[in-house]
């Protein structure tokens, strides 16, 4: 048991009351004062309000009045197996690991392939609690990461996977979301720890299953050593009543290069951050964004990625859509320092708008410090063009069929940046159930 | 096969089609020639239904079909076919999978099944052939990149497939040179036969060397001035436009 707070930080809300509550259960193991560091900041800056730049277009103002609980721990028993969940054919050789709100449920042994070691950090927290500490510390923005710092502090396990080598199947992590009651909060947390030279392909999955879809409070840290090279996925999926707050920081040595996707199909809610250092000289990153708001989600994406060193490079390249009501927001940030000489980047966000009440707000920004660099920024956002859509009418196609091809051609530079078939498949599967006329679409493929 | 009486339209609050009335009968080749900004392109987007242009009168028949009542896709399907004087280009959406939804659509409507993978590119191989396009065309964006002259192939080439029963065809002979005019001339005559028509939308002579019109008509300020046989085209490549337009004022 943790000792209570200190009297300077008050709990205002029933929200922040119940975080605070949540600490006094948690264990006090090795990692405690990181833990506490970080719980401390962020009930100093509370939840965020629409005053804070990086929180403009998302109210979370409905969640202060929650009083959260840990969601439950499941088994795998508990978990509906009829119910799709893979996001990789069946006949992609792969290895999934199952994360149900937060928990992992450990394979078996011997199950994994080679280059790979997994732990739990419940396990790794009391092992060698010097390493875990090490993916806990926040990175240079902590106030934008206020969720990974409440995850810091609250997390009660998670997944450490240890890339040692070349794996040669994609790695599939599934979070199910799957909660008791309305109140239910989880802090699923994932370290990907990359050693030299080593090469992987990894997917997180969020999905949801029954009534109840807890708070979502995610957090993944890839750390990339020198030479390493990852791509990574993550893909919201869940329902339109998930709430989904999901950090994700990469840091990256030396000569790694980092390919990065984030998918938003499903979620009510869903911010998700990306911050990434490219600290030693050569490490490149090349970030694709595909967000979908339909209905009335709402969709907020915040990339920062900090050139640190000489010769650096990443392309981020997000494509948004946004129909009925739907508000999707993308911000991305380039931070060159002083001394990254060389370093070379390149923002595109381009919006779709469907409806006249959707909305998409798209800002890239540059910060640069340094001499000799190379940037380039451009947004767009418009509708569909009516000479491309009266092509195809002309041509005896539906209007929704040529609509949803338009759409589809438009997302194109982000999918076919997907190196697994079956992943990009699936994916474009789940993109085109959303769109009018899906079954001719599919004909399409 | 098309009757236009009395049509005028108008666009971003411009009258820009007058009165035209034309009859096109099947079998018929028609060329329509006239000066830039006439209303040419703006007559072949309003037959094909393009909804920026407004019709402020008139009508029209096509197979005995009021056209003017229909979607453009219905109009498409009904086997109304316009050749873009400006096709657009849609990187992302496959040429070929367009060309098969475009073939399929007519179908469903009129009530056959659906045309099968190698009945199709079987099909599509041979008009390509016609066409003297390469295998590349099959895997590329539509018209995604294409030259000028590969775009205007690749409308004959929709047109082959689709086989409209009145095929309007806008200046789909600029910009080309002598031997993609010839192809292109070779693939709009394959379609010949008495049951189909041909319009011609042209500023030159040259295409009408290679298929020869029944009729030729002058649209000039929103009008048909003047109309004639095959001669007429000759008569307007030695005296040029200003020569019907005076004629007509005096
Ligand atoms: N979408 C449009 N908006 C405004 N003006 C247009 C539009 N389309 C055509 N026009 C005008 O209508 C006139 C006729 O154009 P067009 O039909 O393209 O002529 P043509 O094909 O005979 O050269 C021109 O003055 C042109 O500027
Ligand atoms: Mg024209």
């Amino acid at each position: 048991m943790n000792t209570a707070l200190s009297p300077a930080a008050p709990a205002q809300s029933p929200a922040l009351r119940a975080f605070a509550a949540q600490w006094q259960s948690r264990p006090a193991d090795a990692l405690w004062p990181v833990r506490e560091k970080a719980l401390q900041r962020f009930l100093k800056l509370g939840l965020p309000t629409t005053h804070d730049e990086t929180w403009r277009y998302t109210n979370l103002r409905s969640l202060a009045a929650q009083s959260f609980v840990d969601a439950p721990r499941k088994s795998r028993s508990d978990i509906d197996p009829e119910q799709p969940l893979s996001l990789l054919g069946r006949t992609e050789p792969s290895v999934s690991l199952l994360v149900v709100n937060g928990h992992p449920v450990m394979p078996a042994a011997g199950s994994l392939p080679d280059g790979i070691e997994i732990c739990s950090l419940r396990e790794l927290a009391g092992l060698d609690p010097d390493t875990l500490r090490r993916f806990l510390e926040p990175l240079s923005d902590a106030d934008q990461q206020r969720w990974a710092l409440l995850n810091t502090a609250l997390f009660l396990d998670g997944l450490y996977l240890k890339i040692t080598g070349t794996v040669s199947v994609p790695l599939l992590i599934l979070h199910v979301a799957a909660g008791d009651g309305a109140d239910d909060i989880s802090y699923p947390r994932i370290v990907i720890d990359a050693a030299p030279g080593s090469s992987a392909t990894i997917f997180e999955h969020h999905v949801a299953q029954g009534e109840h879809t807890p708070l979502n409070n995610s957090n993944t840290h890839i750390a990339l050593g020198r030479g390493a090279r990852l791509e990574h996925y993550r893909v919201y999926s869940t329902g339109a009543g998930a709430t989904h707050l999901d950090s994700l920081v990469v840091r990256q040595d030396q000569d790694s290069h980092c390919k990065q996707f984030t998918i938003a199909l499903g979620g009510g809610l869903v911010r998700a951050s990306l911050e990434v250092r490219l600290d030693k000289p050569g490490a490149s990153l090349d970030s694709y964004s595909l967000l979908v708001g339909h209905g009335d989600r709402h969709v907020d994406c915040v990339n920062i990625v900090t050139h640190g060193a000489p010769n650096t490079r990443s392309t981020q390249t997000a494509r948004a859509i946004a129909g009925d009501v739907s508000r999707v927001i993308f911000n991305s940030k380039v931070i060159v320092d002083a001394g990254a000489v060389n370093a070379q980047s390149q923002q595109s966000c381009r919006g779709l708008l469907m409806s006249p009440t959707a909305e998409i707000d798209t800002r890239p920004q540059l910060e640069i410090h340094a001499d000799e660099v190379k940037c380039a920024h451009g947004a767009t956002i418009g509708r569909l063009d009516p000479d491309m859509l009266f092509y195809m009418l002309s041509r005896g196609l539906d209007r929704d069929t040529a609509q949803s091809l338009l759409v589809y051609a438009f997302l194109a530079d982000v999918l076919t940046g997907m190196s697994v078939a079956s992943a990009r498949a699936s994916i474009e599967n789940a993109l085109i159930a959303q769109l009018p006329d899906s079954q001719t679409l599919q004909k399409f493929r | 096969m098309l009757k236009i009486t009395d049509l005028s339209a108008r666009v971003a609050g411009k009258d820009i089609l007058k009165g035209v009335n034309l009859e096109v009968g099947a079998g018929e080749v028609h060329a329509i020639m006239g000066p830039n900004g006439s209303g040419k392109s703006t007559l072949a987007q309003v037959l094909a239904g393009r909804e920026d242009y407004e019709i402020t009168g008139g009508t029209v028949t096509f197979d005995g079909q009021d056209l003017l009542a229909m979607r453009a896709e219905e109009r498409a399907r009904a086997g109304f076919f316009l050749g873009f004087q400006y096709p657009v280009e849609i990187p992302g959406v496959n040429n070929v999978y367009l060309l098969k939804a475009a073939l399929n659509a007519k179908r469903r409507a009129a009530g056959e099944p659906e045309v099968d993978a190698y009945e199709f590119l079987a099909l599509i191989r041979q008009k390509m052939k016609i066409m003297q396009m390469s295998e590349a065309f099959l895997t590329r964006g539509v018209n995604e990149g294409f030259s000028g002259g590969e775009k205007k192939r690749n409308e004959v080439l929709q047109m082959l497939v689709l086989e409209p029963k009145l095929a309007v065809l806008d200046e789909t002979d600029s910009g080309l040179d002598i031997d993609a005019l010839k192809v292109v001339s070779a693939g709009v005559n394959t379609l010949r036969d008495p049951k189909r028509a041909v319009v011609l939308v042209t500023h030159y002579q040259r295409l009408l060397d290679y298929i020869a019109p029944d009729r030729v008509h002058v649209l000039s300020g929103g009008r048909i001035l003047k109309s004639g046989d095959a001669s007429l085209a000759q008569e307007l490549e030695r005296r040029g436009y200003d020569w019907v337009s005076e004629s007509q004022v005096a």
